[in-house]
């Protein structure tokens, strides 16, 4: 679905990225983490065709992103920026969301009903302006009017910035569901919690290369991929190694719940 | 060194409240952490103190705010800002020159800190931080932790009391927000500042504040150490408050009738007590 071989980047001279392989598959969901400035921005922008590769390929459901265009390349790849007022540019929410559905379709019934859909989904009211509500609101009429157009890929860059505890797991909620339902969610982000929670695969960036690429379980208990990444492992995590070998490959606080249950039961 | 006295206030145009029957007292040397939802009245809360409500935002004033013994809304907002510095999100946009330097004198020069004063201030202030090698260099390139620790440095060359931050890490990386949070400890206990900030990442508050306010619905909702406050992970979970992920494991196992003692908020007290409970 998603294939970048010897990927290379640079602004001007500055090398952002440096001979970036890798695939993503179908249904996958991946956290990108690293530190502020490892070139995770960059490397989202290269998904849907922002930004064309130096050298080497960026293949997204076949098409080659040096050769494509941005609006052929947007049919598949929903991209979500990090701030939420870089991206609404309309007067209402409802106009906001039927203004990607208009540049692809053209009936009007199928237009209106989709906007009233995605609207009841995220619990948002069409005729507000997008500009009076709150930060966590915006984040959420911005991801409403890219997930309207219901892409197969889906390219978050740190969707949940700015967003409280409540609201930022309402949006982390709806992200699972569509990624259940099938659709590549490809997400950089920097809360390890949220990660270890969602994601099944992880690469971590680092100084424009990849440290790793391997299962959430395996990059979350790596000691010194993280440390090189300045990331913190997630508390759980990071209890389940002070516990010993029982309880390696603990992530999540309902595995950590269950295990322990069963060693008192045992 | 702030009192809050029956303080309420409704913004012009709203309908309700945005806070509402505060009473609460500050004492000089705190270090006091607050969260809550958004549109809880956390950024109400700061603005009441820096005086922001009432001589910027116009509303209906309920009850007093006391800052420093005098009457924010009797005060100008010149003299507050001496007692008050404040430190917004939105890092870009307290940035007011180009070169690391100059924004820290900007402040210095314009409330007419005597000339021969200034020089020391800022050297004091940059090598306090640990920036001194940033200060001839252009403030578009720095990373965002480093603007961050720009904007506080010169809030703090002028010497404020009191410290407030409005979620100061919010567009920062773990590790960087983790130096706003070790620069901040710095400035509570080496020069005593009075710190209030305003933070979503709860595993930096219970680390780091030594009083914690949760604002819920426009009124303080628990106030005290984060160790007691976190604690109620059952009040926090009923109004969407985030707490350390420990603390909600004590709780599972509690619901689950395996465990009912205290709650950690850390890794360490975490693994003693699981090793209480398994076998």
């Amino acid at each position: 679905m998603i294939k970048f071989s010897n990927v290379c980047f640079a602004y001007e001279k500055t090398n952002i990225l440096d001979n970036i392989n890798f695939s993503i598959n179908k249904g996958e969901f991946v956290a990108i983490v690293g530190r502020n400035g490892a070139g995770k921005t960059t490397l989202m922008k290269l998904f849907n065709g922002l930004l064309k590769p130096t050298s080497g390929n960026v293949n997204i459901a076949n098409l080659d992103t040096k050769i494509s265009k941005t609006s052929e390349l947007a049919k598949h790849v929903g991209f979500l920026f990090q701030n939420p007022d870089r991206q609404i540019c309309q007067n209402t929410v409802k106009a906001e969301i039927a203004f990607g559905l208009k540049c692809v379709l053209t009936d009007k019934g199928e237009i209106e009903k989709r906007c009233k859909d995605t609207m009841a989904r995220f619990g948002l009211i069409g005729e507000k302006d997008p500009f009076s509500l709150s930060r966590g609101e915006r984040q959420k009429v911005a991801l409403a009017s890219i997930i309207a157009l219901s892409p197969k890929i889906l390219v978050l860059d740190e969707p949940t910035t700015g967003l409280d505890y409540k609201e930022c797991m309402h949006i982390m909620e709806i992200i699972n569901e569509l990624n259940q339902n099938g659709t590549t969610v490809i997400m950089v982000c920097h809360d390890m919690e949220l990660v270890a929670d969602f994601a099944q695969r992880v690469i971590v960036l680092g100084e424009g290369n990849i440290l790793a690429d391997a299962s959430c379980k395996k990059v979350m208990v790596d000691a010194d991929v993280l440390r090189s990444a300045s990331l913190a492992p997630p508390q759980i995590a990071e209890l389940a190694i002070r516990l010993g070998e029982d309880f390696e490959g603990i992530l999540t606080l309902d595995e950590m719940t269950d295990k322990i249950e069963s060693r008192c039961l045992s | 060194m702030i009192e809050f006295k029956n303080f309420s206030f409704k913004y012009k145009k709203s309908e309700k409240n945005a806070l509402s029957g505060v009473n609460l007292s500050i004492k000089k040397g705190d270090f006091i952490g607050i969260i809550g939802n958004s549109g809880a009245g956390k950024s109400t809360f700061t603005y009441a103190i820096n005086g922001v409500i009432p001589h910027h935002f116009e509303g209906d004033f309920y009850g007093e705010v006391i800052v420093k013994g005098s009457d924010t809304v009797d005060s100008s907002p010149s003299e507050l800002s001496l007692n008050v510095g404040s430190v917004f999100q939105d890092i870009d946009g307290q940035m007011v020159s180009s070169v690391v330097e100059d924004e820290i004198l900007f402040g210095l020069e314009n409330f007419g800190i005597p000339h021969d004063e200034i020089e020391q201030r800022v050297t004091d202030i940059l090598k306090m931080v640990g920036i001194e090698d940033l200060r001839y260099r252009n403030i578009s390139t720095l990373s965002g932790g480093q603007k961050q620790k720009v904007a506080i440095s010169a809030v703090v060359a002028l010497m404020p009391d009191i410290l407030v931050l409005d979620e100061p890490t919010a567009e920062l990386d773990p590790q960087s927000s983790l130096q706003i949070f070790n620069m901040l400890r710095m400035l509570n206990e080496k020069m005593g500042i009075t710190i209030i900030v305003v933070e979503q990442k709860i595993m930096l508050l219970s680390e780091f504040a030594k009083r914690l306010l949760i604002i819920n619905d426009g009124s303080i909702y628990l106030d005290g150490a984060p160790q007691e406050v976190l604690k109620d992970t059952v009040a926090l979970k009923q109004i969407g408050v985030n707490c350390p992920r420990v603390a909600s494991l004590a709780n599972n196992l509690s619901e689950r009738k395996i465990y009912n003692g205290a709650v950690p908020i850390n890794i360490v007290e975490a693994e003693t007590m699981v090793r209480s409970v398994i076998k």
